[in-house]
């Protein structure tokens, strides 16, 4: 296991999002609260005809609008989703990117599978036509690493750089990266997880997933924690954070939106659900340690809810093995079954949602899902008002990834010494 | 044979290929370098591609390290010439 402690220094000063239910935080939290699902047959040219019949599609998104023509030629969707929500959480930060040293703000992406779409056109130029017509531009577009070179470029930002490649559950690794950079020094990053992969190619790869949900009906492809969990509906899109010292923060009074307070990390094998159960146990353990917290200060949990029943079932016990008799009474909730699943943008969609539902003191629900059939208290139909201070949020991979996240309330981060009981 | 290429193809390639809009007067200018337009090599590789495919003749490797479009240009056409 890997677990990251960051004494309260590293906190979340901006958020950035796109999402199939909305693109900026705003937008996001409106339809998040609402519990409204966005999920939809599948639109997407040639991919209609595929057995995935329904996605969570990011819809109102114009990349032209927002992303230089020159960027957009070398890029995929997935980083122009990231350059996008990058954008967004700069802005919300407040950050100015050009004001102070170059090399203080770094850049952190997760990615799960790179850039299918430009990939897949440039193989089929290469194969139809042959060599000399597959672009330059191939060889960094369809790479994990893109978004993090791209909004390094473009932003101007010089600081540590790096790239998570470690499955889904890599979106909440990355924010974890992040913190340790503030650790070492660095005033701020940059970081987070888009995704795309809403392609031909991308979702003929993913047709091998035996968890993925080939439902048609779009209110019932994607039942986490429910009787009738069929699998999970994937999506498009993710968040972008400004991460960053908590001191310079305070410095150039930027409002503080959260504290990322503990990260841990474990890997019990693809696919292997049962077996998770010890993992993100494990991993909710690590995290609740580093930030020095108790299980009974948890007021609510982000589910991973993938869907398929031995990994739920899995889930709520790791909760139970975690968390004791709190678990049965903490709110649980799975807000992205109304979105789908964005692969590493998924913890991140989810961070988002934890850091706004501590400000707002609300718990948004899991959209379509009618009751639990676990023992839990998961969140469906209406937002739950709560006093929220501290949330969790959990994510597995499909290659068998787990991390746990532990988020305070950003008045824990105005003052260092209030951090810890 | 292939007629020699111009900065205004040039500048329609370099929208095309790389997504930069120049004016071909500013490339003509001697003084003018491909940093400055923010044209790196990547994408002047993909311009020396589009050319290949278009001219059906090779071009000469090593087009794509040109400073300016006065080298490029000067480049691109003493190959495209030994090649015909």
């Amino acid at each position: 296991m890997t677990a990251s402690r960051t004494d309260g220094r590293a906190v979340i000063t901006g958020i950035g999002v796109v999402a199939p239910n909305g693109v900026g935080a705003d937008e996001f939290w409106k339809a998040t609260a609402e519990g409204i699902s966005v999920l939809a047959p599948v639109s997407r040219d040639g991919c209609t005809h595929l057995p995935l019949r329904v996605a969570g599609e990011v819809h109102g998104f114009d990349a032209e609008s927002v992303i230089e023509e020159r960027f957009l030629v070398q890029t995929d969707r997935f980083t122009h989703y990231a350059m996008a929500a990058a954008d967004l959480a700069v802005r919300d930060a407040g950050l100015e990117t050009g004001a102070g040293s170059p090399f203080a703000v770094g850049v952190v992406t997760a990615a799960g599978s790179g850039g299918g779409e430009f990939g897949q056109r440039e193989l089929q130029h290469l194969w139809a036509q042959g060599p000399h017509f597959v672009g330059p531009y191939q060889s960094i577009a369809w790479f994990y690493a893109a978004s993090t070179g791209q909004i390094s470029i473009r932003g101007g930002l010089k600081g540590p750089c790096a790239v998570v490649a470690a499955d889904e559950a890599g979106g909440l690794d990355a924010l974890a990266h992040a913190a340790r950079t503030i650790r070492r020094g660095a005033a701020a990053v940059v970081v987070g997880a888009t995704e795309a992969p809403l392609a031909p190619y991308s979702i003929v790869c993913q047709l091998g997933y035996p968890e993925l949900s080939l439902g048609a009906d779009p209110g019932r492809a994607y039942l986490p924690f429910s009787t009738e969990a069929c699998g999970f509906v994937p999506a498009e899109g993710g968040g972008m954070f400004v991460v960053e010292d908590a001191e310079s923060a305070r410095r150039r009074a930027a409002r503080i939106r959260a504290v990322v307070a503990g990260h841990a990390a474990t890997f019990t094998g693809a696919s292997r659900w049962a077996e998770s159960r010890d993992g993100l146990a494990h991993a909710i353990r690590g995290a609740l340690a580093a930030a020095d917290c108790a299980p009974e200060e948890v007021d609510v949990v982000f589910a991973d809810a993938l869907g398929v029943p031995e990994a739920d079932r899995a889930e709520v016990l790791a909760l139970a093995d975690a968390l004791g008799g709190h678990s049965r009474r903490v709110p649980v909730t799975a807000p992205k079954a109304g979105t789908g699943r964005a692969y590493c943008g998924a913890p991140l969609l989810d961070t988002a949602a934890a850091v706004l539902a501590l400000e707002q003191g609300l718990v948004p629900p899991t959209p379509n899902v009618g009751a639990a059939g676990h023992d839990i208290d998961l969140v469906t139909g209406l937002a739950r008002p709560a006093e929220l201070r501290t949330a969790l949020v959990l994510s597995r991979g499909l290659m068998g990834s787990n991390a746990a996240l532990v988020l305070r309330h950003g008045s824990a981060g105005h003052d260092p010494r209030s951090d810890t009981p | 044979m292939n007629p020699p290429l111009t900065y205004e193809q040039l500048a329609a390639l370099i929208k095309k290929m790389a997504g930069i809009t120049v004016a071909p007067a500013a490339l003509a200018d001697p003084s003018a370098t491909f940093d400055e337009f923010g044209v790196d090599s990547l994408g002047l590789l993909g311009i020396a591609g589009e050319l290949q495919n278009s001219y059906g003749t090779p071009i000469a490797q090593g087009v794509e390290t040109s400073k300016t479009p006065r080298q490029f240009l000067d480049a691109v056409n003493t190959s495209v010439k030994a090649g015909a």
